[in-house]
């Protein structure tokens, strides 16, 4: 099924998507070192080399206007494609297009288009106003001064910047410093965003603030959003598809209901009885733990065997019921299911 | 796209005066440090020439002159990209060089704007120093019109080279992650080699002879030798040449050495 | 805590860890001790060429003045050994290592000198013991046993010496990056004015490296009371004699306000 949604959308013409990724392959090679001092001369002298793949065969798109977010646990290749994106990283194979420009060949073609953040690194000056870094990159960017004023004060309203623009960038909070180089990244009003991990160790409040910009600029600008991020609450907030990478291949390619369906362990019924009951469970359900009056219910056999409904009305006809609850495993668990099942798939 | 580079040539350039125009206390500081440090050198060349009148070719007024104009250029040179968190290994070590490589600007122009407006911040100070001492009679003035020239010539192309070395100390750093001790040994070589502590004509034959053989003289040595009328006039074409050439091998060096360098970027952090 | 054996047993083995951790990057590890070596072999040549060109400096034969540049320079390679984390707090504070010091059952002090292996040092040892070695060769003194246990009290008391003045500077660096601006101009001032008496300078110079900062002690004093040059020392001799105490007295004031200064450590990272 995956590999369908996947298949479909390549087909899709290229005009469609502001992020084509076709067949990606990046192979880093690096010395390995061998211990003690005759390993350390032969790693002066005739190196041996270990050829490491980071993204093995990675193919996805993203429409114009679509926030995407690529998910996978650390190490699985997420960053490398988010460099050969900006043209930082030239694959060893396959290629990739950004807004109608390959990023490796024309990188400075492709900087005009994209804007990024990358978690806590800071693109701006650090014993400098935040406002005097912007107008560095105004000038970098050649903004022009009608559009720098005008896109500054939709910044300032959005993002609230102006109480501290005019302090020293060393001197702001996490949460500051991030949303100064959010406005940073979009001051030259790229069509397309990469975000990595944006909202890393930020508070509540100014993770929320976040995520309205983003929201905000990919409804009303009609921007693309490329977002990598470990926090859930993100995802489900904010991204309608994700893609899941995992040892450098895609595990999975669509939204997050597809996502639950595939790798949640579907539901789960609490159940609170008058008094202790021997009687058997209801068919189609199985019994996952008792506790004198307490009992947790799963479906027998696969997650849609028995809709939830149908379960609850078996369970109050058999059982004296006192108090019911049901869970769904949240976005967490399915992760953690994804990210075990990938690695029983292709084991490193 | 080359009217678009001169301003942001000309925004870049200015960080650094504009970082130090922010921090008063910082520049106070430095002129405090550069007042004291020329004092100092003052007092121990002038001290040390207390029982001799000539040593080295170069008399009492000579030598304390070529000691002041080498603490004015090299001194302010050393302004506070460190705690700015702006220096290539800081950038490196946190990961913002990448940055450097997804601006429209390449990484490469953006240094050269950054580092020459170092330059010209720190000769400002240099000249209003220089002024300062003139009128106070601690220096001479050059001795002929010529010797003036000769040094103006040779000053700029050692600003050049200069910039070229510095450059290629930076460039080490996408190879020496860990820490700067490429950076220190260059800066230091740099120092001595130059003739920023004392002017070469001091030193055993064997020390000048390998330092004719190396660039770094170029920046300091030679300038401030036509200045102070050590060199004559008649060397300056040969000098000249000397330079030149170190200017167009760096220059070949330091640009190959950027096209690595892009892809060392990626080597570093996840 | 723990008795005094098993905490420097710890120490020793921290020492073990962070060497290895530094032949990890063996051309680094190279290079510093390079940098060691070459920096004070040109402080050498420097101060050679100076004795060479400008003899009979303040009336002090060329022997015992190669003694005072020995002595400053073996009490700089302790220094280097024992104490010179401090000189770069800054950048401990910056990159945020501090914090995690704050946070171990461990004298914080210590355990920024125990941050980083000083292979650096190894280069000064090298260098410093030569020259001393050569200093003592060529000095005319019959070395009877006060001599000999004074030289090494005068070793101690240099080391300690700078490492009050390290440790007083980086007081600052824990509440302002820039500071270590100051350091490295106070290692340069050191470096340029510790290797001669200094009493061929201005009574103000001398005054101010004797006061402000204690310069003197660390060399000039105590050569001066060995060799029999005790006169112009613009202290008592008794004073010049006790510099070893004085070294004592001023690095347990200096640790007094480091520790001072750490309790009102905020945090530079924000």
């Amino acid at each position: 099924m995956t590999q369908m949604s996947t298949l479909d959308r390549l087909s899709r013409p290229a005009s469609e998507s502001a992020i084509e990724v076709r067949r990606l392959v990046k192979t880093f090679r690096t010395a390995r070192r061998s211990p003690g001092v005759r390993g350390a001369l032969r790693a002066l002298i005739a190196p041996e080399l270990e050829s490491k793949t980071a993204v093995d065969d990675v193919s996805f798109s993203v429409a114009t206007g679509e926030l995407l977010a690529l998910l996978g646990p650390n190490g699985a290749g997420k960053s490398t494609t988010i460099k050969v994106l900006t043209g930082i990283l030239t694959p060893t194979s396959g290629q990739a297009t950004v807004a109608g420009v390959v990023p490796y060949r024309e990188r400075e073609r492709n900087a005009r288009n994209i804007g990024a953040v990358f978690g806590q690194r800071t693109q701006l000056w650090w014993d400098l106003p935040a406002r005097e870094s912007f107008r560095i990159l105004r000038d970098i960017y050649g903004v022009a001064p009608g559009d720098y004023k005008a896109r500054m004060r939709e910044f300032d309203e959005l993002l609230e910047l102006c109480s501290f623009w005019d302090t020293r960038v060393r001197h702001l909070s996490l949460g500051q410093r991030v949303r100064c180089d959010l406005a940073a990244a979009l001051l030259h009003d790229p069509p397309v965003v990469v975000l990595d991990e944006p909202t890393i160790g930020m508070d509540v409040v100014a993770k929320e603030q976040v995520r309205e910009l983003l929201r905000h600029q990919v409804e009303r600008r009609g921007r693309t959003v490329l977002l990598t991020t470990h926090d859930m609450t993100e995802v489900e907030r904010l991204a309608e598809r994700v893609v899941l990478i995992n040892h450098g291949r895609i595990v999975l390619d669509g939204t997050l209901t597809e996502m639950r369906e595939r790798f949640g362990r579907g539901w789960r019924v609490h159940v609170t009885l008058t008094g202790p009951d021997e009687r058997p469970c209801p068919p189609g359900l199985t019994v996952l733990e008792r506790d004198g009056a307490r009992l947790v219910l799963g479906p027998t056999g696969g997650a849609d065997a028995v809709p939830t409904h149908q379960a609850l009305k078996r369970i109050i006809e058999r059982y004296e019921v006192m108090d019911i609850r049901v869970e769904e495993s949240d976005l967490e668990d399915v992760m953690r299911a994804a990210y075990r099942d990938a690695r029983q798939e292709s084991p490193a | 796209m080359t009217i678009l580079a001169v301003p942001s040539g000309w925004r870049t350039g200015a960080i650094t005066a504009v970082t130090e125009w922010h921090s008063p206390s910082r520049m106070t500081a430095a002129g405090l440090r550069l007042a004291v440090h020329l004092f100092l050198v003052v007092c121990l060349w002038h001290a040390l020439y207390a029982g001799t009148t000539v040593s080295a070719g170069l008399t009492e007024a000579q030598a304390v002159t070529y000691a002041v104009l080498a603490v004015l250029i090299v001194r302010p040179r050393a302004n506070d990209r460190y705690s700015a968190r702006d220096t290539v290994i800081q950038h490196i070590n946190f990961g913002t060089i990448v940055y450097w490589f997804l601006r429209p600007l390449p990484a490469r122009r953006y240094y050269f704007f950054r580092a020459a407006g170092d330059q010209v911040y720190g000769l400002a100070w240099a000249l209003a120093g220089y002024l300062v001492c003139l009128a106070a009679g601690v220096l001479d003035p050059p001795p002929s019109a010529g010797a003036a020239l000769a040094f103006a010539a040779t000053f700029a192309l050692g600003q050049a080279v200069t910039y070229y070395l510095l450059l290629l100390t930076d460039q080490l750093c996408f190879w020496t992650i860990k820490n700067s001790s490429a950076v220190d040994i260059m800066m230091f070589t740099q120092n001595l080699l130059s003739g920023a502590y004392a002017a070469l004509w001091f030193f055993p034959g064997w020390f000048q002879a390998l330092s004719a053989a190396l660039p770094f003289q170029a920046t300091i040595n030679v300038p401030l030798s036509f200045y102070v009328g050590r060199l004559p006039l008649s060397e300056l074409p040969g000098q000249l040449a000397l330079q030149g050439f170190w200017v167009l091998l760096l220059a070949a060096l330091t640009r190959f050495l950027w096209t690595r360098a892009a892809g060392r970027v990626v080597a570093q952090g996840g | 805590m723990r008795g005094f054996l098993p905490a420097w047993a710890l120490a020793l083995r921290v020492v073990g860890l962070t060497f290895r951790a530094q032949l990890e990057y063996r051309g680094e590890f190279w290079m510093r001790v390079a940098l060691g070596l070459a920096w004070q072999t040109s402080i050498i040549v420097f101060a050679t060429v100076l004795l060479g060109r400008f003899p009979g400096m303040g009336g002090w034969s060329s022997d015992a003045v190669l003694m005072i540049a020995a002595v400053r320079m073996l009490g700089h390679a302790f220094y280097e050994v024992f104490f010179g984390r401090v000189g770069e707090l800054a950048v401990l504070v910056q990159e945020g290592r501090f914090d995690a010091f704050l946070l171990r059952p461990l004298p914080v002090y210590r355990q920024v000198q125990l941050s980083a292996f000083p292979s650096n040092a190894l280069g000064d040892l090298l260098v410093g013991g030569s020259l001393f070695a050569w200093a003592v060769w060529s000095i005319e003194l019959e070395w009877a046993p006060w001599q000999i246990a004074y030289i090494v009290a005068a070793l101690v008391g240099g080391m300690l010496v700078e490492a009050a003045v390290f440790t007083a500077l980086s007081s600052l660096h824990l509440h302002f990056p820039s500071a270590i601006t100051w350091s490295y101009w106070t290692e340069e001032l050191m470096t340029t004015f510790g290797n001669y008496p200094l009493k061929i300078l201005p009574g103000v110079i001398s005054g101010a490296f004797t006061f402000v900062v204690p310069l003197a002690f660390v060399a000039y004093f105590p050569v001066a009371v060995l060799t029999g040059n005790t006169a112009g020392l613009g202290v008592p001799v008794a004073v010049a004699a006790a510099a070893p105490l004085i070294g004592l007295a001023a690095f347990a004031g200096s640790r007094v306000l480091w520790n001072w200064s750490l309790t009102r450590y905020t945090g530079v990272n924000g």
